[in-house]
């Protein structure tokens, strides 16, 4: 179904971060914001995508934000290289969702809604950690991943699934040996994000607890807060609640401080 | 969301946070179709993955059990819970549950008329005697040994004996599910039916599941029937007209254990007319063997349907070919050859080492696909459902079982393509050649060689 060489080819096939990204998020490592916002302002589709990220109900703007150095100094450095990295994975997404009902603007919100409580979570947690900050926009990449490599057997999958209660995540390790969470770990390293992003991508799972402690409690905050969001009916009905397996265990200890955080009633 | 459905239970996984908001949404209008067109003994929702409910969120599949129960006439409930979940539920409705809780999908089985096994020895407690009682009756009339302890210490005590196949806690039993239970003893099906027979036994009785078993091989029905007070005229016809179709396949229709004390005595000359049996005891006819043999217990060879391949059948086998080649190229992850395609009987070369599975389809086209393994591909393919390889016979049964109802899937998606309409029987496995030769019973068919990975295996259509 799923070959070994068809995932290889798959992440082959991943470009690059373009110069203009790869550039502001550098010159956001090095804290230099207006800089950034210059380049980032000759990158228009990028320039377009800050703008309507921002200017959702979420982030709580009441005039439309428009200017990048503006939307920069709004968002401060952090979060500015989280949303560059967001835009960077939605690059990845298709423009036609084939396995998950999803669009482009519902799997930005889905972005926007990870990257906003994932800020929330940090904060609470006290840590002030850029690429700890940005890791959550690799996130996403798992779902795109699953939509590219099983778009040409959704029939399949969905005849394995109504027989087997198994997620796209176990049927690509069973078969390949691969999972969904080592090739976003691929689409890191190709884009030369810190070792950290890939770790913690890789504990969130729920599968592969990290052996850093602290890892791994960044693990279990993100696969809570990744269910969290896949609870909500836009994404249940857009196929995305059982795409992955929920380790509810793995999660329980963290989940008394989360569901005060995220006011779970 | 789509339920996953295993021998006659529909389980529904939600994963994550279950609220009002988020319940409608596992259910588009989709799937509730396709649920109520299912023949489910049973329909559950895990809450297994769910972190968190509340009162709305469960509110929205106890108003979809109740639709299910009463258009499906099958049990309906929540499993998979810890003791808090179960309390919580508890407290959401404190008057009265129309659903029922498991804790375990293993101990919902227990309570199905689908389960595989019987004579399991278990213990039940429960701090409310009624449900105490519900449970025991249940677990008995599913041909089970249930012991029953009424005070959680001496449960506590108890529950770790090695002597206990199960042990029963944190469960409730709701409005049971309607539908006349039915289990397989060797080659005969068992049906249980209770209380006063009327026209609802139409409703009640799984017409699908009787032809699916015709359609299979299977000749001898037996009506447990100790438990009911009476019938009337629409049940009798019921009766009747099953006994008349039954006799089209050879089949024999016995009732065990009715009395005349209340039913008209003259409606048992009308049923002996129709061809049914009259026994007292159900030992009477299983522990029999010659009147087994007689009543067509002994053998599973399908008489009806003994017919030769058609050109339909022929003109639609590339489809069936591809969607069996499909379904093991995807389970295996390897690719196939077609080596040869002849239309004879059935012929494996070496039997040694290999098993099967059949699966019947009818409807605008019927017939039965074969599926022959040397065992090796058979753990192959079964390793995805399975996770790992095993060499547990019955495990991979099960699973080689789950596969053919993938397959035959697939072939009912291809047909549909041509406008081509038909169902599925239940599957059947085999753990020998010879059982299988004997169901095929020397009918001629389509074989098709196909080769995976050097492994031969076979295919065969016949009708």
């Amino acid at each position: 179904m799923i070959t070994k060489d068809v995932i290889d080819t798959f992440i082959d096939k991943i470009p690059p971060a373009p110069e203009a990204l790869k550039k502001t998020i550098s010159l956001l490592n090095a804290g230099e914001l207006t800089q950034a916002a210059k380049v980032a302002e000759s990158d228009l589709a990028l320039k377009s995508y800050l703008k309507n990220i921002v200017n959702k109900p979420i982030y709580g703007f009441k005039n439309e934000v428009s200017d990048i150095s503006q939307i920069f100094g709004i968002l401060g450095l952090s979060e500015s290289k989280k949303t560059v990295y967001n835009y960077m994975i939605s690059l990845l997404s298709p423009s036609e969702w084939k396995l998950f009902q999803l669009n482009q603007k519902s799997f930005n919100e889905l972005q926007a809604q990870l990257s906003k409580k994932w800020s929330i979570i940090l904060d609470f947690l006290n840590i002030n950690d850029k690429d700890i900050d940005s890791s959550i926009s690799l996130l996403p990449s798992s779902i795109i991943v699953s939509d590219a490599l099983f778009s040409n057997k959704i029939d399949d999958v969905k005849l394995l699934r109504s027989t087997k209660a198994i997620d796209y995540n176990t049927i690509l390790n069973r078969l390949c040996g691969v999972d969904l969470f080592d090739i976003c770990e691929k689409i890191s390293i190709k884009w030369e994000m810190s070792d950290k992003v890939a770790h913690i991508i890789q504990a969130s799972s729920g599968v592969k607890p990290a052996k850093d402690k602290d890892i791994n409690l960044l693990g279990k905050w993100m696969h809570l807060l990744l269910f969290y969001e896949l609870s909500k009916a836009q994404f249940v009905e857009a196929g995305l609640n059982d795409f992955i397996d929920f380790q509810v265990e793995y999660v329980s200890e963290i989940y008394e401080e989360f569901s005060t955080l995220m006011e779970v009633s | 969301m789509r339920p996953v459905v295993k021998d006659g239970i529909g389980v529904f996984s939600p994963q994550g946070f279950l609220d009002g908001n988020s319940g409608m949404s596992f259910m588009t209008g989709e799937d509730l179709k396709y649920l109520k067109n299912l023949s489910i003994d049973m329909l559950l929702v895990s809450l297994k993955n769910v972190i968190f409910f509340n009162h709305n969120g469960l509110d929205t599949f106890v108003k979809l059990f109740e639709d299910i129960r009463k258009d499906n006439h099958a049990m309906v409930g929540f499993c998979d819970y810890d003791t808090n979940k179960f309390n919580a539920i508890q407290n959401f409705y404190p008057d009265e549950m129309n659903f029922s809780l498991f804790k375990s999908l293993d101990i919902a089985y227990l309570f199905s008329s689908s389960f595989k096994e019987s004579n399991k020895n278990i213990l039940v407690y429960s701090h409310d005697k009624s449900q105490r009682s519900m449970i025991a009756i249940e677990l008995h009339d599913n041909g089970h040994n249930p012991t029953l302890i009424d005070n959680q210490s001496d449960y506590n005590n108890k529950k770790d004996e090695p002597s206990f196949d199960y042990t029963v806690d944190s469960t409730f039993i709701g409005q049971m599910g309607q539908k006349i239970a039915s289990k397989v003893s060797g080659n005969a099906i068992i049906y249980t039916i209770t209380s006063f027979l009327d026209a609802d036994i139409n409703d009640k009785f799984n017409n699908e599941y009787h032809t699916n078993s015709l359609n299979v091989g299977f000749r001898l029905f037996i009506f447990e029937s100790s438990k009911v007070i009476s019938m009337n005229v629409p049940a009798l016809n019921f009766f009747s007209k099953l006994s008349s179709s039954a006799a089209e396949y050879n089949a024999t229709i016995c009732f065990v254990g009715l009395k005349f004390d209340k039913t008209p005595i003259a409606f048992k000359e009308n049923l002996e007319d129709s061809g049914i049996l009259f026994y007292d005891n159900m030992e009477d006819i299983l522990e029999n063997k010659e009147l087994l043999e007689e009543l067509g217990a002994s053998s599973a060879a399908n008489i009806k349907n003994k017919r030769v391949i058609n050109k339909k059948t022929v003109a639609e086998l590339p489809r069936f070919v591809d969607a069996t080649v499909a379904t093991i190229e995807m389970m295996t992850n390897s690719k196939a050859q077609k080596e040869s395609v002849e239309i004879k009987d059935i012929v494996v070369g070496d039997t040694e080492g290999k098993i099967a599975s059949s699966i019947g389809y009818y409807g605008d086209m019927d017939g039965m696909v074969i599926l022959v393994f040397p065992k090796e591909i058979a753990k192959q393919a079964c390793e995805l459902l399975i996770g790992e390889s095993t060499d547990d016979m019955e495990l991979i049964l099960d699973t080689l079982a789950e596969l053919g109802n993938i397959v035959a899937g697939k072939i009912k998606t291809m047909l549909s393509e041509d406008d081509i309409k038909v169902n599925i029987t239940l599957p059947r496995t085999y753990q020998s050649i010879e059982s299988l030769l004997e169901v095929i019973d020397g009918r001629k068919g389509v074989q098709v060689d196909l080769s995976f990975n050097n492994d031969e295996f076979l295919f065969f259509l016949t009708r």
